[in-house]
């Protein structure tokens, strides 16, 4: 009843200041196990030879709507209390196109250029000069950006609010596209297998 | 966890890896991990996990020190020199970075895989390499910021809670990613 | 395979099986609250002992010239009211339909009527319902058009209060008001003011009204 715990005020924004250290070693620790940190095995993902990032993030993403969704169904958590970022439909759709070629030509996206540069790869801290940069450019262009930027607000909206289905439908939906993305990714391995190991 | 059940043997997707000194976790093990720290900053916190607002953060201090006028008349700027807990360096995202940090360096030093060395495909010229590296930082930055959010705040956070913006994005995301890969084949195959 | 002595699933299919099952699960149940609410007394009791759930017409002409975002001010009166005038930025929610008025719990609530009377009632229902800010603008419109759109200045007023007067008659001007000085008691010789029409250009509905939800974004 009385979750989240921050929102509830159980804590105070110092103390939430720790938490966010906490989680972010969690965050951290997960991305280098599962061989985030390489921008290597990243890019393998649009080679078709190593779908890890698929993978674990889609195993993150279910993970954690499954568990937010029974918290919230015995009641533990308010699940509307948890943040909803607003959907902004074409600048989000055209940001997300920007991040994809950038994945692909820098090899890292923000959060895992942190391990990387953690676990000593020093192209990553390149990337992340990078990413200023653009933030930078993106900071100064801010006034002619505007209205595209506030373009197509549609509100803090989900899909079971779109679609008009039950959440929990939704829910079912996303793990079985998961597990059929999984089975796909398994297959696709195994087709586009490099036939010689390189290191 | 558990390397030597028999099960995982059978999932080993890191052949390539043999001669790196540790083979990276189950993908999927490494996932339900990833999920489950996502989900403890719901249930604490009510938000989701993120990178790039970090950098947000830093960029409007540093530019804030060079032009503090410009910077405060800047709307985008001045939104994220307004946050923080008294202090614009202490905001939540960047207390959360730092953890990334810490936490990547724990799990790299464990694997034995912490290492100078700098990531790219075995034909790719090393200039090349760090000036795309730089460039597509850029692009990320920039991007990251039109879309509100990177892979980790958008992606992942707004995934999981079956946001609309979040899912379009991250269909972008990959749909960009593979329309340029062949492109720049030759800096990771 | 058949018999499940012999079957040892791997890992990957006891996760894969684990999602199945839970997703399957997850088809009859919500995790929304329904309108059956469970409230903590003391908890309500306290936030108003404490004022907390104050917002004084004062404070929101602040907000609304600082052109604050991170709150929402609802007109719960009726639609005919509402036309003839409503506080810039407010939107029309008529009672009956509070409960299933899209808003966060977590946003900044601001609620009003003519006197105060349905807002504290509004007010009971969305703290029952869970909202975590919910807020009275206290003394209704009839404060909002007393303080803001028609402040007098009494003819005999001190230095003090003339200068105060002038920070209310900037408001009251930006506000589409009349500020005025009387000759005597307040509300004597008060005439008939028209009141502003309610689409002025105030605090304009622009984009940045949602700048500061992003707070918690990536």
């Amino acid at each position: 009843m009385s979750a989240p715990l921050f929102k509830y005020g159980l804590f105070g924004d110092e103390i939430s200041l720790i938490v966010a250290f906490v989680i972010g070693i969690g965050f951290g620790f997960f991305l280098e196990r599962a061989g985030l940190g390489s921008a290597r095995k990243l890019t393998a993902q649009f080679y078709l030879t190593d779908l890890s990032v698929f993978k674990v993030m889609f195993t993150a993403i279910v993970t954690a709507m499954l568990g937010l969704f029974y918290l919230s169904w015995a009641g533990w958590v308010d699940i509307s209390l948890v943040y909803l970022s607003p959907t902004y439909l074409l600048p989000q759709l055209a940001g997300g196109l920007l991040l994809g070629l950038g994945f692909v030509i820098g090899g890292y996206c923000p959060g895992t250029s942190v391990v990387a540069v953690s676990t000593g790869a020093l192209d990553a801290w390149l990337y992340l000069a990078g990413v200023m940069a653009g933030i930078f450019v993106f900071g100064e262009m801010f006034s002619s950006i505007g209205p595209f930027f506030y373009a197509t607000d549609m509100g803090s909206l989900t899909i079971p609010d779109l679609i008009h289905l039950p959440y929990g439908v939704v829910v079912l939906g996303v793990v079985l596209l998961a597990l059929g993305g999984f089975a796909g990714a398994g297959w696709v391995e195994r087709l586009f297998a490099p036939p010689s190991r390189e290191s | 966890m558990s390397s030597s059940s028999p099960a995982l043997t059978a999932v080993a997707t890191d052949e390539a890896d043999t001669t790196r000194p540790a083979a990276y976790m189950n993908p999927y093990l490494a996932g339900v991990g990833l999920g489950l720290v996502l989900l403890a900053a719901f249930v604490v916190m009510g938000r989701g996990l993120g990178a790039s607002g970090a950098f947000t953060s830093l960029t409007a201090i540093a530019v804030e020190a060079v032009a503090p006028e410009h910077t405060r008349a800047n709307e985008f700027y001045a939104g994220y020199l307004e946050r923080g807990v008294g202090h614009p360096l202490k905001t939540w995202l960047l207390f959360e970075v730092l953890g990334v940090l810490v936490g990547g360096f724990l799990s790299g030093a464990l694997a034995g895989r912490v290492g100078r060395r700098i990531e790219k495909g075995p034909r790719a010229a090393l200039g090349t390499r760090l000036a795309l590296a730089f460039a597509g930082g850029a692009l990320m930055g920039y991007g990251a910021k039109l879309a509100r959010g990177c892979t980790s705040g958008q992606a992942l956070s707004g995934g999981a809670v079956l946001n609309v913006g979040s899912w379009a994005f991250m269909l972008m995301v990959f749909a960009g990613a593979y329309a340029l890969a062949w492109f720049v084949r030759r800096q990771w195959t | 395979m058949k018999r499940p002595f012999s079957y040892h699933p791997t890992m990957n299919q006891l996760l894969a099986g684990g999602a199945l099952l839970l997703g399957a699960l997850a088809v009859f149940g919500s995790p929304y609250r329904g309108p059956v609410a469970r409230v903590n007394l003391r908890e309500l009791a306290r936030d108003v002992g404490v004022e907390a759930d104050h917002v004084t017409a004062e404070q929101l002409a602040d907000w609304i010239l600082q052109q604050r975002a991170d709150y929402r001010l609802l007109d719960l009166r009726d639609e005919a009211a509402w036309s003839e005038y409503h506080i810039p930025g407010a939107e029309l929610v008529p009672m009956a339909k509070l409960i299933d008025y899209p808003l966060l719990r977590n946003e900044t609530i601001v609620l009003y009527s003519d006197g105060g009377i349905h807002a504290a009632q509004g007010w009971f229902l969305l703290e029952a319902a869970g909202h975590k800010s919910v807020a009275l603008l206290l003394g209704g419109l009839n404060a909002w058009k007393d303080e803001i759109l028609f402040p007098v200045l009494a003819e005999d007023a001190s230095a003090e209060q003339r200068a105060a007067f002038e920070r209310a008659r900037f408001v009251s001007e930006h506000f589409g008001g009349t500020p005025s000085v009387s000759g005597g008691t307040l509300e004597t010789d008060r005439t008939p003011t028209p009141l502003p029409k309610t689409d002025m250009p105030v605090a304009p509905a622009t984009p940045r009204a949602r700048k500061r939800k992003a707070k918690e974004g990536c």
